[in-house]
């Protein structure tokens, strides 16, 4: 779907991105993750065509390619209804006459603001506004849908259905391109992802291959002398909100451990649980760095 | 380029302060001043001080549109408007004509309103009605030109306003809107006549009068036509660099 080769980016002399190559297959969802200030956005902005002084090369491998560009910013005319800005940006499209209506329509629908289509934008909430942030970029049934951080600051119920929604393009077979540093949305959403920082990426690749491969699994513990003497040798012990943590490549037998030691010492740990390992420690094992903000 | 203008314009209309400042306020100091200026004077002498204020007052307050261009073009680069549009197929330039354009209707709209508003309340008489309605247009070029340049060339709303005032209010004053140029001392007569406030002025009076000729006509359009120009290349130099800034 789309290969990125040897991107370099530069704000005067500041590098924004540095040698960054990607190839996104068709029908993913791709996850671009790091802090702020990392790249992704520039990148998204490459990638959209909005940035077009770059060294490097983006090549489409979609013959009839519609990109659908979700910036980060709430991108609307808020003086005017949400119906007015579907209806500007399906223009833009090239959408026109009983076409765009009946799409604005569907585009309404999809981002469950149907009631609200011909009110003003500035009464809407946070959330609202983001959903038809989305709106505004799927007018024209892209195959190709690229969001920067889309659930920046809203409530838990629209960030559900943002991510509802972005299933229902998973399943129609759209490419995603997520940007986010919130890596459980990644975790969540994404099939694969790249990890950028200071203007590089880091590491890409499926999530799960990621995960096994870079993420050590932990055990954590919790309970009055429940932890065996030797237990150390299984992996690193730190202390972790009154319990410990486990950090070990064999985690079944740090639990097998435990568990024989509370037995025979009679003895029952109020917490023993395989703490799964996520995207963020990932991230942390690879750049040494967590994430800000 | 036509779903930009319509968006603008409807935008545009809704904004109350925008009526204040293109309608409102202008009829207030057009009545204010002539209301000062004719206290005590005799017939001829109010009829002369109408004929100075209302086209006076309405070709200084035309330049504060460049306010309202000034911040919708700001707005649209920190809202990520300017680099959600870039992402469509719509063309740049398409995006600065197509939010250009309503700015014309609207001057247009203020000038025909401001001077029957005159022509209701005072009388004031519109002799050459079509030389009148040409030279409207080239005003409202010229300061829809000028705007323009200033909205893509600033990067604050604070340095548009005050721009803004320091052409529209230092135009007024040299220009002869608030008072006869000929009592003005030479240097600031001089500076007078580069300034298109004065010609404007000047056609406008003699338009209304019908005394104004052919000549006189085309050569305060040329030079209306020239400041417009001036400020459409100036914008057109400066739209790259906003452009940049506006997509981050």
């Amino acid at each position: 779907m789309l290969t990125i080769n040897n991107i370099d980016k530069y704000y005067a002399d500041d590098q924004a991105l540095s040698n960054v190559s990607l190839n996104i297959p068709a029908g993913t969802c791709y996850g671009l993750v790091g802090p702020n200030g990392a790249g992704k956005s520039t990148l998204i902005k490459i990638i959209a065509s909005v940035i077009k002084d770059f060294d490097g090369e983006v090549h489409f491998s979609h013959n009839k390619l519609r990109i659908g560009y979700v910036p980060q910013e709430i991108a609307l005319e808020e003086t005017v209804s949400a119906r007015d800005n579907l209806n500007f940006f399906g223009k833009l499209y090239g959408l026109l006459g009983t076409a765009l209506k009946r799409r604005t329509d569907e585009v309404l629908s999809e981002v469950g603001l149907t009631e609200r289509g011909k009110d003003k934008v500035q009464t809407f909430s946070g959330g609202m506004k983001r959903r038809l942030n989305i709106g505004c970029a799927i007018m024209h049934k892209p195959n190709l849908i690229i969001m920067d951080e889309p659930t920046v600051g809203i409530d838990p119920q629209s960030r559900r259905y943002i991510f509802q929604m972005i299933e229902q393009f998973k399943q129609g077979g759209r490419t995603i391109i997520y940007a986010s540093h919130y890596m459980e949305e990644i975790e969540q959403l994404c099939n694969e992802a790249a990890f950028m920082d200071q203007g590089k990426i880091v590491k890409n690749g499926s999530i799960d291959r990621l995960l096994q491969k870079h993420a050590v699994p932990s055990v954590y513990v919790k309970g009055e002398n429940c932890l065996p003497e030797g237990i150390g040798q299984c992996g690193s012990v730190m202390n972790m909100s009154g319990g410990h943590l486990i950090t070990t490549n064999d985690p079944l037998e740090a639990m097998e451990n435990i568990l024989t030691f509370c037995r025979k010492s009679n003895l029952e740990p109020d917490r023993l649980e395989l703490v799964k390992p996520r995207l963020e420690d990932v991230f942390f094992s690879l750049t040494g760095s967590q994430l800000r903000d | 380029m036509n779903a930009i203008t319509k968006l603008e314009m409807k935008k545009n209309l809704q904004d109350r302060g925008l009526i204040f400042w293109t309608l409102i306020l202008p009829i207030v100091f057009t009545v204010l001043f002539i209301a000062v200026f004719t206290s005590g004077t005799g017939e001829t002498e109010s009829r002369q001080v109408v004929l100075s204020i209302v086209p006076g007052y309405t070709i200084m307050f035309v330049f504060f549109i460049m306010i309202s261009m000034t911040e919708s073009f700001i707005k649209d680069g920190n809202t990520g408007m300017v680099a959600r549009v870039a992402s469509t197929p719509s063309q740049p330039y398409l995006f600065l004509l197509g939010k250009w354009l309503p700015y014309m209707y609207i001057v247009m709209m203020q000038i025909v309103i401001l001077l029957l508003f005159g022509k209701v309340v005072y009388d004031i008489p519109l002799e050459q009605p079509v030389y009148l309605l040409i030279l409207s247009v080239f005003l409202t070029f010229m300061v829809t030109g000028l705007g323009l340049a200033l909205a893509v060339a600033v990067k604050t709303n604070n340095m548009g306003i005050a721009l803004t005032q320091v052409i529209a209010l230092g135009g007024a004053v040299l220009g002869g809107l608030w008072m006869p140029v000929d009592m003005m001392p030479d240097i600031l007569q001089t500076i007078s006549a580069l300034l298109p406030q004065y010609w404007a002025h000047q056609a406008f009076q003699d338009a209304m009068a019908g005394t104004i000729g052919y000549a006189d006509l085309l050569q305060t359009s040329l030079i209306l036509l020239g400041f417009g120009l001036a400020g459409f290349i100036l914008a057109l130099l400066c739209y790259p660099n906003f452009l940049k800034r506006a997509k981050g």
